[in-house]
């Protein structure tokens, strides 16, 4: 009889050992947003094996399908916790199985309908004292709730009944009113030491209705009980410092300039990093005279008190919609046998700004240097920009002859035709008043939809390496029009001569499960009614932008304007400053590989143009998801999830998905099993959460 | 027996037909001319006041639209049928108000992103219905 235990007990032991979890407890793995978790199990050895062991889909988490799931969930204790769906309920599914444990939505009529930044959001933050357990996050109409993380249930100490109004207690009045004003967010809350840290967002900034705008100021709030603790004035008020960066009092008035994507701390230090957005008006800066601090700035504030330690302005006076799309990445690196304890920037316009992060110094030179001056009437222009002069740009952010398609002669020579009614050249040129006979606009590389956007970059702290997808292609034209006076009290909106003047919507605008606005609606301040349990009804759906294209429509021959490679994946050291490798990602588009004007020729993978592609890195892996969808000989028509050897770049596995990654990959080791988790969706498919795991026999 | 011989030879002849039908309409693509420039000019009007707000004049997309057009428009749709395509819109376009428009708007809206994306014109307009409309393929050339 003992003999028989023996083997039995080792058994044990072995299942204890193989069964150590692991654990995503927060949207980027860690407060220093490293999207990185060292587990093993899945490698180059047995990435094809992979197997969908289950799926989640959104789409009765609202009233209508949502198309644009965004989300990367967090696991914690065995339980997956995420956002989705077109109402944004908060799921918590069994993370071996996909079980749904509980649900939680809330119906915010008006509010909810008039919120900016609708749909299912990015994610939520967990939180515990090693007794209670909490999931918190940000209703569409500005709300942050707190719910028990076993039962889902409203936490009734926190707030009022569960939820902090955003839109109060701001150091500013919401205009209009409570229920329309316009501030919202869709990134994740970030909880450290008991904070629960909330930045804002706003409406689509090409084509504000007024300069005047609601203000993106960061709060810090007890996780126990809501209470505010902190605010940092991303725009100053009268005293403050940068102030005067706003000349003739524009600092009164102008709004946006919110945090809205991932915030990232360092709880040692104690110190948070906010990526800083642009100010009212994306291309057209006139009414805000001034460098416009902290707008496109990265600022570093006290984890307690919210009061500012540093910062450094990456674009002065913004006029590009460069914004910081991403989470800056926290990283301790080694530098002529220097310990840094450093900060590293991933940014829409291709540059990696390094800095020392408690004293805010560049660990590069960054050198500021002249640019063009534009020539838009009442614009006002910075007369140098910052350039990083290490790591080299890791995406391209200009445009000149040389990034135009070269396929062949003709469609070059095609390219240089239609290229040549706008106004093109490097990082930083200016945009202009769009005019019939040219220039309708300027051509950029590296601005709204360039580089790296809001699923940011990740970092390996065990060599040292950034890893971060890149645009390398989505041109935005920025042209620049006078605006009906009906429709905005600003100088310049974007548009194009010749065309009628249009008010842009934004991601999730008029899209969400309280949407539509009933007509004639407005006014009160009344919090949107309650229930658990996201509403399940027929029809309708939300609007998504799926996989593919830059902006614009500027193809040749329904081809890309610019040369392939279209999208990138790239590893930067950062004690040396350096592009390890760089891969394209993605299968080239089918329009391409089949284009008949390209037969017989030997086209390389060319990448993807796409925005929304995150990266994940395990101990030997870099793991991202193709953003559009394609029909090869190798595979049937979806996107592959890929995998890539961290150390060289060469791709070691692929496997299919129905339809393109959508939110960045996430990854947990539970019971002896690795998962890998990733939201899908785009096109005609509606969002999914999709678990893959190795085969039994595998592991 | 002579009049069931010729109602089987009916039937056989009847059930080749189908067949060749329904071969036909399975190999129908964008490329074959399945819809009219009058229908896609009524597109064209609808497509400015209800879509362009979104998905730019030149069908370009925008930061929470994609391409309707290029490689970016067939990333998405190629493989799929035009009433996979119709269907996305009829559930959720436009998007503050998901199903405003009628069927026809929305096969209009279709034969315009049709005509903008260069594949030709035809004899007929595009059908409302969207199980006729998963015959029809989209592809590249």
């Amino acid at each position: 009889m003992k003999l028989a235990i023996l083997p039995f007990v080792c058994a044990l032991a072995a299942w204890a050992q193989a069964a150590k979890d692991t654990e995503w407890p927060t949207y980027g793995a860690d407060l220093a947003n490293s999207h990185y978790r060292p587990l093993s199990q899945i490698d180059a050895s047995n990435f094809n094996k992979l197997e969908v062991v289950w799926k989640f889909k959104t789409d009765n988490l609202g009233n209508r399908p949502e198309f644009k799931l965004e989300g990367t969930p967090l696991m914690v204790n065995g339980v997956l916790y995420a956002t989705a769906g077109s109402r944004r309920a908060a799921v918590a599914l069994d993370a071996a199985t996909g079980e749904l444990l509980w649900v939680h939505g809330e119906k915010e009529g008006v509010r909810g309908a008039a919120a900016p930044r609708q749909l299912s959001g990015r994610g939520l933050a967990y939180w515990t004292d090693g007794k209670e357990e909490r999931i918190l996050y940000i209703t569409p109409g500005y709300r942050l709730i707190a719910l028990n993380a076993k039962t889902g249930a409203l936490v009734p100490t926190f707030g009022t009944d569960g939820a902090v109004d955003l839109k109060l207690e701001d150091d500013q009045t919401i205009q209009p009113d409570l229920t329309t004003g316009e501030i919202g967010i869709q990134s994740a809350p970030v909880v450290a030491k008991d904070t629960v840290i909330v930045g804002a967002s706003f409406r689509e900034g090409m084509t504000p209705r007024s300069m005047r705008n609601n203000k993106g100021y960061v709060r810090g709030f007890d996780a126990r009980t809501g209470k505010r603790l902190w605010i940092f004035h991303t725009i100053p008020m009268k005293g403050e410092l940068g102030y005067d960066t706003w000349e003739n009092g524009s600092a009164e008035y102008t709004g946006n300039t919110g945090v809205w994507t991932q915030i990232s701390v360092d709880e040692q230090l104690g110190l948070v990093y906010l990526p800083v957005e642009s100010p009212t008006g994306d291309y057209y800066g006139g009414h805000r005279p001034g460098a416009d601090l902290f707008g496109e700035s990265l600022v570093c504030v006290d984890l307690k008190t919210g009061k500012r330690r540093w910062h450094y302005q990456l674009v002065h006076h913004p006029l590009w919609d460069m914004d910081i799309s991403s989470a800056p990445l926290l990283a301790d690196i080694q530098v002529n046998g220097r310990a840094i304890k450093a900060v590293a920037q991933p940014t829409k316009q291709g540059f990696l700004y390094v800095f020392d992060r408690v004293t805010g110094q560049p660990v590069w030179p960054i050198q500021e240097r002249k640019v063009e001056r534009g020539s838009v009437p009442g614009e006002w222009y910075s007369p140098t920009q910052p350039f990083p002069t290490r790591p080299a740009a890791y995406a391209r952010n200009g445009i000149s002859p040389e990034d135009l398609i070269d396929f062949t002669p003709a469609l070059h020579d095609q390219a240089l035709t239609l290229v040549s009614r706008y106004k093109i050249g490097p990082v930083f040129t200016p945009p202009v008043e769009s005019q019939s006979d040219g220039p309708l606009a300027t051509l950029t590389l590296g601005t709204a939809s360039g580089g790296t956007n809001w699923p940011g970059g990740s970092y390996d702290p065990e060599t040292h390496t950034v890893y971060a997808f890149a645009c390398n292609s989505c041109v935005t034209p920025i042209g620049l029009v006078h605006p009906p006076k009906e429709m905005s009290d600003m100088m310049f909106v974007a548009g194009t001569a010749g065309q009628e003047v249009r008010m842009r919507t934004g991601p999730g605008e008029n899209s969400g499960a309280d949407s539509p606005l009933p007509t004639g609606s407005g006014g009160g301040g009344g919090r949107g009614g309650r229930g658990r349990g996201a509403a399940a009804a027929g029809g309708a759906a939300a609007g998504g932008r799926g996989g593919g294209g830059g902006f614009g429509g500027l193809t040749v021959q329904g081809l890309p304007l610019i040369r392939p490679p279209y999208g990138t994946i790239s590893a930067i050291n950062l004690d040396r400053g350096e592009i390890v490798w760089q891969v394209a990602h993605g299968d080239t588009p089918d329009a391409i590989r089949n284009n008949p004007a390209l037969k017989g020729r030997d086209i390389p993978r060319t990448g993807q143009a796409t925005y929304n592609v995150g990266t994940l890195i395990t101990r030997t892996l870099v793991i991202a998801g193709d953003g559009q969808v394609t029909t090869t000989p190798q595979h049937p028509r979806g996107a592959m999830l890929r995998a890539y050897d961290k150390a060289t770049g060469k791709e070691v596995g692929a496997v299919w998905m129905p339809a393109p990654q959508s939110g960045t990959p996430m990854t947990y080791m539970l019971n002896g099993r690795q998962y890998i988790v990733v939201a899908i969706s785009g096109g005609a498919y509606s969002g999914e959460y999709l678990a893959f795991a190795l085969p039994p026999e595998e592991r | 027996m002579r009049r069931r011989a010729m109602l089987c030879g009916v039937a056989t002849l009847a059930a080749i037909a189908l067949a060749a039908l329904a071969a036909a309409q399975e190999s129908r693509s964008v490329w074959d001319g399945v819809f009219t420039t009058t229908q896609s000019d009524r597109g064209k009007a609808l497509y400015a006041r209800q879509c362009a707000s979104c998905h730019g004049d030149t069908l370009g997309g925008g930061e929470s639209a994609p391409p309707l057009v290029g490689d970016g428009f067939l990333a998405n749709w190629n493989g799929l049928t035009v009433g996979d395509l119709f269907d996305r819109i009829r559930v959720s376009m436009p998007q503050d108000d998901p199903g405003r428009l009628t069927r026809q708007q929305d096969a209009d809206i279709v034969a315009y992103m049709l005509a903008f994306n260069q594949f030709p014109s035809g004899q007929a307009d595009l059908d409302t219905h969207s199980e006729v409309l998963k015959q029809i393929q989209i592809r590249p050339k």
